[in-house]
């Protein structure tokens, strides 16, 4: 079974949901500044939910000197090893899409990692813009 | 596979794996300075020590660091004798008497009843507790730059010479690992300073966020192959920029279609 997560920006209305979940499922907090995933606007009233797009030849991966990002081959995530990452901040410049972060309050890196095959955005956006499929 | 027993419970674990990792999965808490999954272990601060023995030693036992010995068929473990308690005790005394700075040092000599150092402090002391993090991750990284300089007493983590190492790039990941944080550095006016150099920062183009030092740009963009307009933009200022393209596309989408 192979799933795909998807964004379909024309359906997001920026109500921050996503965040919201987001920041609750890795953090226990209520803080969206602590999420993963960030609604940003580009315009009046449009948004482009931005997040990991879990690039097939990732810059974060190859930037990793230390191998402790890797994909999990069940998710298609790229999971970030806590144990092995060194906060050298290397994928977090490397990413072209900037969805490397650094968690300000434990000063780590973070990033998504689909919530381990099933991501709380996508359960929890009420218009669908973000969803997790399965194609095959 | 082989098949062991630690603390009386039988445990299967791959042939070779190291016993620290094995005890850890099990869920034992057994305390260590010097262990980090990026580095191969050494085995210098003496604090996974644990007691092995097998049914045809004849009741000998002997201690080993558990992060450098590999998992053997018919092993027997223990992990919290009195003995190894006693054994740790004393060197958090030790660590205690170099290392009177150190947070995480403070707090693992508590758990061990320990508040001050029964030994004299050292008064020059530095908070490193010489367990080689620092140079095995930079060794990792294909840097080689830091190492242990001078013999005994005077023995110190630096450069070659002792000197400002000439293959550092800045990129922190010794003052991240450093168990009692001892590496010191700073971002100021768009440079960073460790080891005694001065590192150019590369600054976001958009918003002036130091990001990264410029030689550790350099040497990811030659080793992996990154191209370096990767580094110019801050990841805030990218996602601005990813969601001000994607938005475009989607306009243009409803454009075509309207």
């Amino acid at each position: 079974m192979t799933y795909r997560y998807t964004v379909n920006p024309s359906r997001c209305t920026g109500c921050r949901t996503c965040e919201l979940a987001c920041a609750f499922t890795h953090t226990q907090e209520q803080k969206p500044g602590r999420s993963r995933i960030y609604p940003i606007a580009y315009g009046p009233d449009r948004f482009v939910p931005v997040t990991c797009l879990q690039c097939d030849d990732a810059s974060c991966v190859k930037s990793c000197l230390f191998d402790a990002l890797k994909r999990n081959e069940t998710t298609g995530a790229i999971e970030l090893d806590k144990d092995r990452c060194v906060n050298c901040r290397a994928c977090v410049a490397a990413c072209p899409f900037g969805c490397a972060l650094v968690d300000d309050v434990h000063d780590q890196v973070v990033k998504c990692d689909l919530c381990g095959g099933s991501p709380a955005c996508a359960r929890f956006c009420p218009t669908k813009a973000l969803e997790y499929k399965r194609i095959a | 596979m082989v098949q062991m027993t630690i603390n009386g419970k039988v445990v299967k674990a791959p042939d070779g794996e190291m016993l620290l990792t094995v005890i850890r999965r099990q869920g034992i808490d057994v305390p260590a300075l010097c262990d980090h999954a990026a580095v191969e272990p050494c085995g210098s601060c003496r604090m996974c020590l644990v007691e092995i023995t097998r049914e045809d030693w004849n009741g000998w036992k002997k201690y080993v660091t558990s992060c450098l010995y590999p998992s053997e068929n018919g092993l027997i473990v223990s992990t919290h004798t009195p003995e190894l308690q006693e054994i740790r005790r004393n060197i958090m005394d030790l660590y205690l008497a170099r290392c009177p700075g150190s947070e995480l040092v403070q707090k693992m000599a508590e758990e061990y009843g320990l508040t001050r150092t029964s030994y004299k402090t050292i008064p020059e002391g530095d908070n490193c507790i010489m367990c080689y993090a620092c140079t095995r991750i930079c060794e990792v990284l294909g840097r080689n730059a830091i190492s242990a300089v001078h013999r005994g007493h005077a023995k110190v983590i630096s450069g070659p010479f002792d000197d400002p190492p000439p293959d550092c790039i800045g990129c922190l990941s010794c003052a991240n690992i450093c168990p009692t944080d001892v590496i010191e550095w700073h971002d100021q006016d768009g440079t960073r300073a460790i080891w005694g150099r001065t590192f150019d920062l590369i600054s976001c183009r958009q918003c002036g966020k130091g990001i990264i030092t410029r030689d550790f740009a350099e040497y990811l963009k030659e080793k992996r192959q990154i191209p370096a307009d990767y580094f110019e933009i801050c990841d805030d200022c990218k996602r601005v920029e990813l969601a001000r393209k994607m938005g475009g596309l989607v306009d243009l989408a409803k454009e075509v279609a309207s």
